[in-house]
């Protein structure tokens, strides 16, 4: 075995020393994440404030981890809090033990509960881990509350309200394409995700502004 | 359902090409679905008329006239019937009604209380057409508006099915609720100003298919999904109806009605249908307390059970006394029952609170069950409380028997009661003379007897003399009469040829606790104190003991120095409050073992925190007899204890050991000792419908004595319970705290102007023991010479005024 | 006033022919028990009471007196459906009269209450009875008031009540108002309605009335101008009844003519000799069309009858052929509609009578009915999709399943239909609200189409949205 054998060891090495790297210095450094990112969830409002969740448990139903506790209640007539007879007294979703399998989202009728990217969160005590609603709700601007523990960068509590699914809610193959979600904080509304079947969706209407375009597809 | 007996002759016909036997009479819908063909139905219910609305259950039915479509809820079998469940007719009829249903129902299914359990959503699943073809808008009302105090009712989400107004005119006989308005705009509704007060509206949000009808208490508190559910046995009356208890976080929200045929043909009253809210009550005992100062204050289980074991070892067994038990399950029962007479020797225990009637007379005589009293054609003597107002789910079995089945009721009641509109005879007698009514009904005289004409009696005479089986409804019908004016008629009764009696003793499970020898002079097992030692026992008392009345008489007298309460409130449940209070100041230590804070709760020495139905198993006997499963569902709140296990601490602490670890002890114990129990397969009592614990013992009647001449001045009290009152439990449960009504003293009109008072005047009506004042009210249900009261309505009181030593009380009613 | 008309009897045509039940209506004060006495009246019970109760029940079996309220079922043989021994029984007269286009007894019960009585009594005779009730309807106020004053004379005349025209024959008629409903029209809801309770129809088996009635016992119901028809049978006796007529149809019925024609009216015709082309357009009748318009469809039973068409002119006013070829007879209502007709109007207009009316028991009348309405006013209104007429069809499918009954037409090579319908529903009226829907959108689908635009979006209303 001569020198150069033991050069051409080294040639994937060297290979590699000019070739763009892929590791980054995390996490001083943080390459864009995926549009469908499933992170900590946030529970939206309506425009006027009102709360989406109606406490409806299907939530919690789905949930395959059980990790999601809900209890509705009468809506007070005087001050309701959600639209209807019924809102979502007790909300409080475990992340000890969420998997973050989106199930819940998919269940929801009224999108009350989406996700934002945001995963970088820990805790110093279990019950920090267990979210309440309070800490769960958008704030007035659509916008999700940073907690003290979590890290939140720029964009990952955009487009929480208005996330799409490949096809609309019902199911039905005819709306491929149609954003079916209203983006109604003025926050978080973008292009429809290309159908189930890989057509090309519409282009987005004029008025709708996408955000959001550096992700991985 | 339709009325066959599996031994009816069969019929042949053809479902889904499958040959099929239905029985003689049986409906179709019934036919198939025994034969494993679900039909899907919204508006037949088996327990109800069939009336052929919701048109689901349409069929492709050839009965040689060629097929056609036709509702099988009301189609009765007939030979050689072809059956179509699944033809394309079939199913296209399926798909329109559900289509048509659907076009008006809001599918606001995420926020219904029925969503996950609907009947409409399973069979849209499982029949419908999958998607609507309705565009328009639908018909909107008025969400939730609340038809009574506990019932919301949504018109939007109705579907029109009868199954409520059909049950509130058929089964409870308030015909509150029925359609209004026409075509597209029917509606189910109350009268204007007239709300569904009826005992049993809950019912009808069991029954009720879609999420129309929704109960404030379960309304909003989880979804099906969540929630778990055990069979079980309703506690709060003696007919232990049959439930299911549903949870969700270890917290019980919901109780459901269970069909037993024996029972409760799954019915439930109001009152226990939303009685679970007491056993969740924030005023619930958790920790055992120890008197401090003027209060108590919480201790350790250690602490609580030494004082009291040191409270009773240091007292003569003569001088100790135990009263309640009703609460308990039969186990618990048997546990202290041993307790008391074995490891501490006294014979001074009695589970009834001087309101029931002597035990051996329960005991005694030949005992009829439910089905007995209902039989078609039978007659009901009526001789205890008004069955609307106390035992709910009896009412309801009695109301069917006599509308339906042909039954004939003959009432023997100091007033009307819910069924007198039903009675073919009512008879009112003066208080204390029930004994010589029932003599004169039985033997057919024709003079006028206890201030009841002799023609009504001799008519009453002639229904039970024309044969057939005869049931008595026995229990004690006003608290101001003594128990032993009941015996009396009951003994007089009891000449009747083929007679049953029906104890209708009301509270709880007083006749386990009968049977588990919570009485004066009985061991468990029926028997009598002096039959010798039973096995696995140590000793009996020598001595026949005290009911409640004389416990607490001696305690006043100063002979009894340690009083035990089994969930008893005798300073509020015993008919002499006065004799009640005296004898709780004379008695040295007071041991309460209870679960909500009543008022002897609050006087006692020592609580120790029991666990409620629902957070233990075991069984519970009936006002039949019958034997049913309890279950435990949820745990106890804090360290509150079941009650066996409190007794075999007890027993420990006083030094004994009573040798039962388990249930399963006791009832190896129990087949043992008790000639009654020891055939009973305690796999048998799981069974829905339970079994029937028989067997009597000698019963000799005791004459009641002589009635004082009746004062010409004075009325005679009448003292009833009602349905909803400020008992202990009912004002722990929210949602039945509210409903009761204003005490007042009602009297028959023509005893208003020998009073000189009308209507609405404030009386004060004054007996031998004390005083009140309260409203008159005339009412023709009250005979006249008596003046009704009803205790426990949380205001001027009868119980203030009844003297337990006297056969009747008598009271003056003079205007304040 | 026009030729032929009455002016005490407001839309009673005398036309020539023979009048059996109509032949007081010319006297203005027909009304009367003087009137009625010095006309015959009563005579007919005179005659009944010589007669045992079988002679003549006999006698009204013999003369075929066919149902006039709609089903055309003979009256002598209903009678004889009421189980032997069992007692009691009781006979109720059918006055709520509400098909619409119908006002034939209501003229019979305001001009001539007394021959009603008098046939009440002969069949409280013939089938031993003594308790009649008379059910009118709610709105019909002269007739309410006409037969209570005709009900108190003839009390006091011992024609009714106890030991009439001193035999041992005793019989109570009560007359009961209605509130106003159409479905009451219907014999097992005019029960409930009498028994007190909501006029909803009962399951018919178990509950046909001859066997299981008012009050649960056996109780025949009877139209109104059947039992009118009684008195003249029994005075004259069957042959002289079947002398007149057709074979098959004896006597003579009333028609309420409405609509396009020149002389609408109620008409006493020869049954099932006269046609509906003598009808609508004899000089002695209707006198045709009125001027400048032609015949476009007609009803020839009600509301709830399938339409007939220029073709179906010449079948005989008789229940038979007119089932066979698609429609019914009914209750004797003739609705003329000429060519100023929009048939999808009338459609609506017939099927929104029928929303308005059902009574809220069986879901697919209660719901679909509204929903026919909806899909028509959508229609109507410009608003229609291009399903909405098989839509339409398929939700009238799913109320009247199977082929529904309806006119031939010739054009498309179309069979007809023979009556009655199937239905998914208790009663008749779910499916009767398919037969305007039916019929037109077989005869006139063009006109249909017509006024469904062509649209790629679905327009909503401002109530819609």
């Amino acid at each position: 075995m001569g020198v150069l054998d033991y050069l051409r060891g080294f040639r994937v090495t060297f290979d590699k020393l000019f070739e763009e790297r892929v590791t980054t210095e995390y996490p001083e450094e943080k390459s864009p994440k995926p549009d469908r990112l499933h992170g900590r969830h946030v529970l939206n409002r309506y425009e006027d404030g009102m709360e989406k969740c109606i406490g409806c448990e299907l939530c919690a139903g789905v949930c395959p981890a059980k990790c999601i506790y809900v209890r509705g209640q009468d809506n007070p007539l005087d001050e309701p809090v959600s639209p209807g007879e019924r809102f979502g007294y007790i909300y409080e979703i475990n992340y000890l033990r969420c998997i973050h399998c989106d199930l819940c989202v998919e269940a929801c009728p009224t999108q009350a509960i989406t996700e934002t990217k945001l995963f970088e969160f820990s805790f110093t005590n279990r019950s920090d881990a267990i979210y309440t609603k309070d800490e769960l709700l958008v704030g007035d601007d659509g916008l999700p509350q940073n907690l003290p523990w979590e890290d939140w960068r720029p964009g990952e509590d955009v487009a929480t309200s208005a996330w799409m699914r490949a096809t609309s809610p019902a199911g039905d193959a005819d709306y491929v394409g149609t954003v079916g979600w209203s983006g109604e904080l003025g926050y978080g509304v973008r292009a429809p995700e290309v159908g189930q079947f890989g057509e090309d969706p519409e282009p987005p209407a004029a008025e709708v502004d996408p955000v959001d375009e550096g992700g991985h597809h | 359902m339709t009325d066959t007996a599996d031994t009816a002759e069969g019929i042949a016909i053809t479902v889904n090409g499958q040959a099929v036997e239905a029985r003689t009479g049986e409906l179709l819908i019934d036919a198939c679905e025994r034969n494993g063909v679900y039909i899907p139905r919204f508006c037949y219910h088996p327990r109800m008329t069939p009336v052929g609305m919701c048109r689901m259950c349409l069929v492709e039915v050839d009965t040689g006239r060629g097929a056609a479509l036709q509702p099988s809820c009301m189609l009765t079998c007939a030979p050689d019937m072809v059956v179509e469940t699944e033809s394309d007719l079939t199913k296209k009829a399926q798909d329109g009604v559900l289509e048509f249903l659907l076009i008006n129902h809001p599918l606001d299914c995420p926020i219904c209380d029925k969503g996950g359990e609907c009947p409409l959503q399973d069979q849209t699943m499982a029949y419908g057409p999958g998607e609507s073809r309705f565009v328009e808008e639908k018909r909107h009302y008025e969400k939730p508006i609340p038809i009574n105090d506990n019932v919301y009712l949504d018109r939007e989400r109705c579907i029109l099915c009868d199954r409520c107004t059909r049950f509130a005119k058929e089964v409870a006989g308030d015909p509150l609720i029925h359609f209004q308005g026409r075509g597209n705009g029917t509606e189910v509704n109350t009268f204007p100003d007239e709300p569904f007060a009826s005992y049993f509206s809950g019912n009808t949000v069991q029954i009720c298919p879609v999420g129309a009808l929704t109960a404030k208490p379960y309304r909003f508190k989880a979804r099906p999904w969540d929630l778990e559910e055990v069979e079980s046995t309703a506690t709060i009356d003696s007919v232990g109806s049959r439930i299911v208890i549903q949870s969700s976080r270890n917290k019980v929200l919901r109780y459901l009605g269970v069909d037993s045929d024996a029972v409760n043909w799954g019915w439930l009253g109001d009152r226990e249908r939303f009685s679970f809210e007491a056993l969740n009550s924030e005023l619930r005992l958790t920790e055992p307390l120890i008197a401090s100062g003027e209060g108590h204050r919480v201790t350790t289980w250690s602490a609580a059970l030494g004082a009291a074991a040191d409270a009773i070892a240091k007292t003569p067994a003569s001088r100790v006394a135990a009263i309640g038990g009703a609460r308990l399950t039969n186990e618990a029962q048997y546990v202290w029952a041993k307790l008391l007479k074995d490891v501490i020797g006294t014979d001074h225990v009695d589970a009834q609170l001087g309101d029931g009637l002597p035990a051996d007379l329960v005991l005694g005589l030949p005992r009829a069950t439910i089905a007995d009293a209902c039989r078609p054609g039978g007659t009901i003597v009526l001789c205890g409380p008004d069955p609307k107002e106390s035992l709910g789910a009896l009412y309801l079995r009695l109301r069917h028997a006599v509308i339906e089945d042909g039954a004939t009721l003959i009432e023997l009641t100091p007033r009307s009661t819910g069924l007198s509109a039903l009675a073919a005879h009512t008879l009112h007698p003066r208080p204390g003379e029930l004994g010589a009514l029932a003599r004169a009904l039985v033997a057919g005289t024709t003079d006028d007897v206890a201030g009841v004409s002799g023609a009504a009696i001799g008519a009453a005479h002639q229904a039970i003399a024309a044969g057939g089986p005869v049931t008595v409804l026995l229990g004690r019908a006003s608290a101001a009469e003594s128990a032993a004016v009941v015996a009396e008629a009951a003994a007089a009764l009891s000449n009747i040829d083929d007679v049953g009696f029906l104890s209708t003793l009301t509270r709880g499970n007083v006749h386990g606790a009968l049977d588990m020898g919570l009485a004066p002079g009985l061991l468990p097992g029926r028997q009598r104190l002096g039959a010798g030692i039973p096995r696995g026992w140590t000793s009996v008392p020598s001595e026949t003991g005290l009911d409640s009345t004389g416990i607490l008489t001696a305690a006043v007298a100063g002979e009894v120095d340690a009083l035990i309460l089994l969930g008893a409130d005798p300073l509020r449940d015993f008919p002499d409050r006065h004799l009640a209070e005296q004898a709780f100041d004379a008695v040295d230590t007071v041991v309460a073992v209870d679960t909500l804070p009543t008022d002897s709760v609050a006087a006692a020495d020592i609580v120790l925190a029991a666990a409620a139905t629902t957070e233990v198993a075991g069984t519970f006997t009936n006002l039949e007899g019958r034997l049913s499963a309890l279950a435990q569902k949820v745990t106890p709140p804090g360290t509150a204890r079941p009650d066996w296990i409190i007794a075999a601490e007890l027993a420990l602490a006083l030094g004994g050991d009573l040798a039962i670890q388990s249930l399963d002890d006791v009832w190896t114990e129990l087949a043992a000792m008790s000639p009654v129990h020891a055939a009973i397969d305690p796999a048998a009592a799981a069974e829905r419908d339970g079994v029937l614990v028989t067997g009597t013992i000698d019963y000799t009647p005791v004459e009641q004595g002589e009635l004082p001449a009746k004062d010409a001045y004075a009325l005679r009290l009448v003292s009833v319970r009602a349905m909803y009152d400020q008992g202990s439990s009912l004002a722990a449960s929210p949602s039945s705290a509210g409903l009761h009504r204003e005490p007042v003293l009602a009297l028959h009109a023509a005893d208003f102007e020998k009073l000189g008072v009308s209507a609405g005047d404030e009386v004060s009506v004054t007996s031998a023991r004390g005083g009140v004042t309260l409203a008159v009210q005339s009412d023709p249900g009250v005979p006249r010479g008596s003046a009704v009261m009803v205790s426990h309505l949380g205001g001027p009181d009868p119980y203030d005024l009844i003297d337990t030593t006297t056969l009747v009380t008598e009271v003056l009613v003079e205007r304040a | 006033m026009a030729e032929g008309y009455i002016t005490h009897a407001p839309g009673y045509v005398l036309n020539d022919g023979p009048k059996i039940v109509t032949s007081r209506f010319v006297h203005d004060d027909s009304f009367t028990l003087t009137r009625s006495r010095a006309t015959g009246g009563y005579q007919g019970l005179e005659a009944c009471l010589a007669k045992s109760p079988a002679e003549v029940h006999d006698e009204v079996r013999e003369a075929v007196l066919l149902g006039r309220g709609g089903a055309g079922f003979p009256a002598g043989t209903k009678w004889g459906f009421c189980p032997e021994g069992v007692w009691p029984r009781y006979l109720v007269v059918n006055g709520d009269e509400s098909e619409p286009g119908t006002y034939k007894d209501r003229l019979l019960m305001e001009l001539d209450p007394h021959q009603l009585i008098e046939g009440c009594l002969i069949a409280c005779y013939a089938l031993g009875l003594s308790q009649c009730f008379l059910y009118v309807r709610g709105e019909m106020a002269l007739a309410q008031e006409r037969i209570a004053t005709a009900l108190n004379d003839a009390y006091d005349a011992g024609l009714v009540g106890k030991n009439i025209l001193g035999t041992d024959f005793s019989v109570d008629v009560v007359l009961h108002w209605g509130a106003g409903a159409y479905i009451v029209g219907e014999e097992t809801a005019l029960i409930e309605s009498l028994e007190g309770n909501r006029g909803m129809p009962r399951l018919k088996p178990p509950f046909f009335p001859a066997a299981i009635g008012l009050y649960g016992k056996p109780t025949i119901v009877n139209n109104v101008e059947t039992l009118s028809n009684v008195p003249w049978i029994i005075s004259n006796g069957a042959e002289a009844y079947k002398r007149h007529g057709s074979e098959s149809s004896p006597g003579t019925r009333m028609f309420a003519v409405s609509g396009h024609v020149k002389r609408p009216g109620v008409y006493e015709v020869e049954h099932g000799v006269t046609t509906f082309r003598d009808l609508i357009y004899g000089d002695n009748h209707c006198q045709g069309i009125r001027d400048g318009h032609q015949l476009k469809m007609f009803i020839p039973g009600g509301g709830s009858a399938p339409w007939f068409f220029e073709e179906h002119l010449d079948l005989p006013l008789e229940a038979r052929p007119v089932g066979a070829a698609g429609s019914m007879l009914g209750s004797g209502a003739i609705v003329i509609m000429d060519d100023s007709t929009d048939a999808v109007q009338a459609c609506l207009r017939v099927v929104r009578f029928f929303a308005r009316e059902s009574c809220g028991k069986c879901t697919p009348c209660r719901e679909g009915t509204t929903w026919e309405e909806q899909i028509l006013r959508r229609i109507y209104d410009g608003h229609g999709r291009p399903g909405d007429i098989d839509m339409l069809l398929d939700v009238a499918d799913n109320i009247s399943p199977g082929p529904y009954p309806v006119a031939a037409d010739e054009s498309q090579g179309l069979e007809a239909v023979p009556f009655p319908p199937k239905q998914t529903t208790i009663c008749p009226l779910g499916p009767s609200s398919v037969a305007p829907i039916v019929s037109a959108i077989r005869r006139f689908r063009p006109e249909f189409e017509a006024r469904i635009p062509v649209r790629t979006t679905i327009p909503v209303s401002a109530g819609q949205r």
